[in-house]
């Protein structure tokens, strides 16, 4: 572990599907943190994800360059995780095999397969290391959780890992203790919700938030009884690829309302529309059934109810689940996502020797 | 002391009680062969027949209508209701006579036999929390697809039986108590009971926890992607979920004590397997909670799966937390039955009116 005195320059890179987020942090504390836009236009030259890679390394570099006046030397650098094999919460050094998964999409196509590649990519360019941090499939989950009805079909563990970890660390440092060594039930509101169980510093159980588990969402239909959803499929009313855009995307409020946008339909519900109404109220209580079914896992010893992401926004959502679920535990709220800000932390973890980098290996056979 | 008689129609018998208060003074059954049965063109068709062999086995019996205070029937596949004791009226007469029901089942006719017994003696006549008892609130029938609503689909008369047997146990009217009660059978429901009414609960069929021999709740995208897969027809899906999941697709049977006897044996897969289903249950019961927005009065664990004492213990072990947990193992329809009149005649309970 390198044990340079700091203060620390880190790039942080958070491709999404849209845009990239670039940041530049020296120990904590933002120098500069922008939003590049890509168009369409631009993004349709390139068949699969991977093939962006230099289209938006050159976009990085030109953001870089107008902050050349700024820092002198960058430490390191940390990308957001994608779709990998399973592993442990931590930050991870980027290793040949991830590249691999990564770059052939081994585990899934998504924006965020970006992250390490470009970290690596600018990590050779600066002669420095690169890293990412508790990418979504970050998998701590106890054996009991992952059995499911059917033998053949696990519990997969998909959820926002960086925020949840990050926003749990803070909590505790508010409390006055250490995430280690707290019980927590963390709810992630944004487009994907979820609800993880983080027993001690580990995510024992927590729905997967990608592909249908849990409550719905803005644009996710999250768990469906199941009979049903088998006779949807079979109806011939729609296809693989319209029944899985029901699932994610094009389920939830965005099924019910057209839209996904909050505030939108928080405009409909004050000019009368009662629907837009029912929906938001069955979503809080899918969300708050959620919230109370992960107090058995803890035994109902839980120490606090942290809420958090986009929708944490929402006074009067937050407001319903607080009068849902305040028989569990105290409830914080942390409103909106730190990606950014968790990616320098982890990165930053890991550069003071607070931290060991995990070396991710690729998953034999799949 | 009250005497009550229950009629319990079912598809291959006629089952039939006397009750004084709760107690059974005798318990009798007449049964039908299929090819009996295959003879008449529809369930209403068999009424004749097994008004007859009623009459004749209350005559066995010595039991005289003019002597009764109630006759009580197990409702059918009525239209959705409210929990309850219902009179037996002419508008319920009317609806099932005319197919105006859920469903085609011989359980129709236990009113019809009801009232045909009660007729002219002036004792009333009640059915009890049929199956198709729906009290569930709106928001909780909403799921993420429009296209998909929850339905109430429960062992209604099972669930309030014991509801009314918790608020007895707890010297509280059910009207005042917030309860969750699971209800272990080959399927489970569990429900969040707010002051009487089953304000939420899962669907026996198709949601979460598995159970003995159903899959429950699956990750969406795992099954969407199952169901185009071309590997399976949809009654084949089905029979995975409905059949041959939750236990017997893990064990190769949904008998728990086989599955407990297993367990003492080593085997630690089956020790793995049923201590997941009762981690399923503990967190579907802790969800209900968020219905009552309190923890709850009581827990109570009711059906058959409360025989088995692994399974008993591996919930409580979750739920312990939320309050005292009631055991009334087993269900007993009969006495369920007698026990809903009994609430009536005693006046706890207000008997309800069926709806026009």
């Amino acid at each position: 572990m390198r044990k340079e005195a700091g203060p620390f320059l880190i790039l942080v890179i958070n491709p999404g599907s849209t845009s990239t987020k670039i940041a530049l942090y020296r120990d904590l504390e933002p120098v500069f943190d922008e939003t590049v836009r890509h168009s369409a236009q631009d993004l349709s030259r390139f068949a699969r994800i991977a093939d962006q890679l230099e289209f938006r390394f050159a976009m990085i570099q030109e953001a870089l360059e107008r902050y050349r006046d700024s820092y002198r030397k960058i430490h390191a650098v940390v990308g957001r995780g994608g779709l990998l094999a399973p592993v442990e919460g931590g930050v991870y050094e980027v290793t040949d095999a991830m590249l691999q998964d990564l770059r052939e999409a081994r585990y899934g196509q998504h924006a965020s397969n970006l992250g390490g590649i470009l970290a690596q990519r600018w990590a050779e360019h600066l002669k420095v290391k690169a890293y990412i941090v508790d990418p979504v499939v970050v998998d701590e989950m106890e054996p009991v959780a992952r059995i499911s009805g059917m033998p053949e079909m696990e519990r997969i563990s998909i959820f926002h890992a960086l925020n949840q970890k990050s926003v749990a660390r803070q909590a505790a440092e508010d409390l006055g203790k250490s995430y280690a060594d707290l019980n927590l039930i963390v709810v992630h509101l944004g487009g994907g919700i979820s609800v993880g169980v983080h027993k001690k510093g580990r995510v024992v159980d927590v729905n997967n938030a990608l592909n249908g588990e849990g409550p719905f969402s803005p644009e996710r239909s999250g768990g469906l009884p199941a009979g049903q959803l088998v006779d949807l499929c079979y109806s011939g009313r729609f296809t693989h690829s319209q029944m899985l855009r029901k699932l994610t995307g094009a389920g939830g409020l965005v099924a019910y309302l057209g839209t996904q946008d909050m505030l939108e339909v928080r405009r409909r519900i004050s000019s009368g529309d009662a629907h837009a109404a029912q929906v938001v109220d069955a979503m809080a209580y899918q969300i708050a059934k959620e919230i109370g079914a992960c107090s058995t896992v803890l035994e109902g010893r839980v120490d606090a109810v942290v809420i958090t992401g986009g929708l944490a926004q929402d006074e009067q959502l937050v407001g319903d689940l607080k009068g849902r679920i305040a028989w569990i535990a105290p409830v914080l709220v942390y409103a909106g996502e730190r990606e950014m800000l968790a990616l320098a932390q982890g990165c930053l973890a890991v550069l003071t020797g607070r931290e060991p980098a995990g070396k991710y290996q690729a998953s034999l056979g799949h | 002391m009250y005497r009550i008689l229950v009629i319990n129609p079912g598809s291959t018998s006629t089952k039939a009680a006397l009750y004084s208060d709760s107690h059974p003074v005798w318990t009798d059954s007449i049964s039908y062969s299929s090819e009996c049965l295959a003879g008449f063109p529809g369930i209403l068709a068999q009424f004749d027949m097994r008004w007859n062999d009623l009459l004749k086995l209350l005559d066995r019996k010595q039991t005289a209508v003019s002597g009764l205070d109630a006759v009580v029937a197990r409702g059918g596949p009525f239209k959705p209701l409210q929990g309850g004791v219902y009179r037996v009226s002419g508008a319920c007469l009317d609806d099932v006579k005319n197919g105006r029901v859920q469903a085609d089942h011989i359980s129709n006719i236990g009113v019809i036999l009801a009232d045909a017994l009660a007729g002219e003696s002036g004792v009333p006549a009640y059915f009890v929390d049929p199956v198709s008892v729906d009290e569930m609130s709106d928001m909780a029938r909403l799921t993420g697809l429009p296209e998909i609503r929850r339905i109430s689909l429960a062992h209604a008369l099972n669930i309030r039986a014991v509801g009314r047997k918790a608020a007895a146990l707890l010297d509280t009217a059910m009207e005042d108590l917030d309860l969750v009660i699971a209800h272990l059978g080959g399927g489970i429901s569990v429900c969040a009971m707010k002051q009487g009414r089953m304000l939420d609960v899962t669907n026996a069929n198709e949601e979460a926890p598995f159970s003995p021999e159903r899959a429950g709740t699956l990750p969406s995208g795992q099954l969407v992607r199952m169901c185009f897969s071309g590997k399976y027809s949809q009654a084949g899906i089905m029979r995975k979920l409905t059949r041959e999941g939750g236990l017997v697709a893990h064990l190769g049977t949904s008998d728990l004590r086989l599955i407990v006897k297993k367990i003492e044996a080593g085997d630690g897969h089956a020790q793995a397997v049923l201590q997941a289903m009762a981690f399923q249950i503990g967190k579907t019961i802790a969800s209900m909670a968020a219905m009552l927005c309190r923890l709850p009065d009581a827990v109570v664990l009711t059906g058959g799966g409360v025989h088995c004492g692994p399974l008993v213990s591996g919930i409580r072990k979750h739920v312990d937390f939320m309050g005292p947990v009631l055991l009334f193992p087993g269900e007993n329809e009969m006495e369920a039955l007698a026990l809903g009149a009994l609430a009536v005649l005693r006046g706890e309970e207000k008997e309800r009116e069926y709806p026009a």
